[in-house]
């Protein structure tokens, strides 16, 4: 019966040689470490969900986003876990993004054909930082405040455009509503819709190249 | 593994793919479920016998207006809240306390004494001293409270 519904919207869609050419392509004997690059595609699912969970009740303005983030972690049932999930969702894929990150340069897998799947890679790195970056701010508690403002002023110490790119990152000489309103709105516009197009391509070159094999010693004679 | 359809390696590790993606989903929807549906679902906020006011001030036969300020919690959200209650007794021993919210679609509706009737002005709605409709579209009486009498103090059970 499944196979019949199954071959039904093959025969429209046409869906089996995707399927195929993305679970059941052939890859090199590789080991473990190989699989870091897709445990840290599952982070970035797990934040996209919890993080869509979070915005039913997260309000990002001075005067709620403190108390709406408590009402979310003590008061909705399971809020505890979905922000929990969130937050150290969050640590775990800048651990993972950085391991995938060290596999790739020690097994010397961005070399040629695969150098755009490189590049991709480093953006993404720096859309994960900015996850992490932007994201620290929301709960908008002592932490979060202080954090923001010595990460802004780093950025400020910049030479010659520096006081230019925290008045940017500010919204203004302090940090304020506006900073919050636009942390969320980097945070959950256009960092995923940046790390959305990444991921597409990253995943695209994946495919179409196919992984790289652990490097044998003959090949360094 | 005695009958005819060995399970092969591949489709064994298939199969145990199959069955840790599926409890991930239930991991991440069920939890997600409680989550949307939670403030939904609580039970109607705890109701407390809220005092209105001295019983003396009803007067017997006539629906006396009685308001209050209720604190209201929304969400993370206190706020002062109106209620007010018409009361109504006949011997000063009975009293019957209504909601002044009208029942077709939530107007407030007030006591008219030179007509003997509560008025809606939304629909010009009418209704008896005793909360009964008269006329035009609401579709049951107005509601009630519970009411009681406590040291000539009258408390009426909301939230």
């Amino acid at each position: 019966m499944i196979a019949k519904i199954a071959n039904w919207f093959d025969e429209r869609v046409g869906w089996k040689v995707i399927w195929e050419a993305i679970f059941l392509r052939k890859i090199p004997k590789v080991n473990w470490f190989y699989t870091l690059g897709s445990a840290t595609l599952f982070t970035a699912v797990n934040q996209a969900v919890t993080g869509i969970l979070l915005t039913i009740y997260y309000v990002p303005t001075p005067d709620h986003a403190y108390d709406s983030v408590q009402y979310i972690t003590t008061q909705i049932p399971m809020g505890w876990l979905i922000r929990g999930l969130h937050h150290w969702g969050a640590s775990a894929m800048v651990v993972l993004t950085v391991l995938h990150m060290l596999r790739v340069i020690l097994l010397g897998a961005y070399k040629y054909p695969r150098e755009v799947t490189w590049f991709t890679g480093v953006f993404l790195l720096l859309v994960v930082i900015g996850f992490g970056f932007t994201g620290y701010l929301l709960p908008w508690d002592q932490k979060a405040y202080w954090g923001s403002t010595v990460g802004t002023q780093i950025a400020g110490a910049a030479p010659v455009i520096g006081d230019w790119i925290l008045r940017v990152m500010r919204g203004g000489p302090d940090l304020s509503a506006v900073t919050l309103a636009r942390f969320f709105g980097v945070h959950i516009w256009v960092l995923p819709a940046s790390l959305i197009l990444l991921v597409a391509i990253h995943m695209y070159l994946i495919i179409k190249i196919g992984i790289s094999a652990v490097p044998k010693k003959e090949e360094l004679a | 593994m005695n009958d005819g359809k060995q399970l092969d390696r591949r489709s064994f590790l298939g199969l145990i793919t199959w069955f840790i993606g599926g409890s991930i989903g239930a991991g991440y929807s069920i939890p997600a479920i409680a989550y949307i549906v939670g403030p939904a679902a609580r039970k109607e906020e705890d109701q407390a016998w809220l005092r209105l006011g001295a019983a003396s001030k009803v007067e017997l036969g006539t629906p006396t207006l009685f308001k209050i300020k209720v604190e209201r919690q929304t969400g993370w959200i206190t706020n002062e809240k109106e209620l007010s209650v018409y009361v109504l007794t006949e011997n000063g021993r009975d009293f019957v306390a209504m909601s002044n919210i009208c029942t077709h679609l939530g107007c407030r509706v007030r006591w008219i004494a030179s007509q003997d009737q509560f008025f809606c002005p939304c629909h010009n709605a009418a209704f008896s001293k005793n909360g009964e409709v008269m006329d035009g579209p609401p579709p049951r009486p107005l509601n009630q409270y519970q009411v009681k009498e406590e040291d000539g103090q009258l408390f009426v059970l909301g939230g």
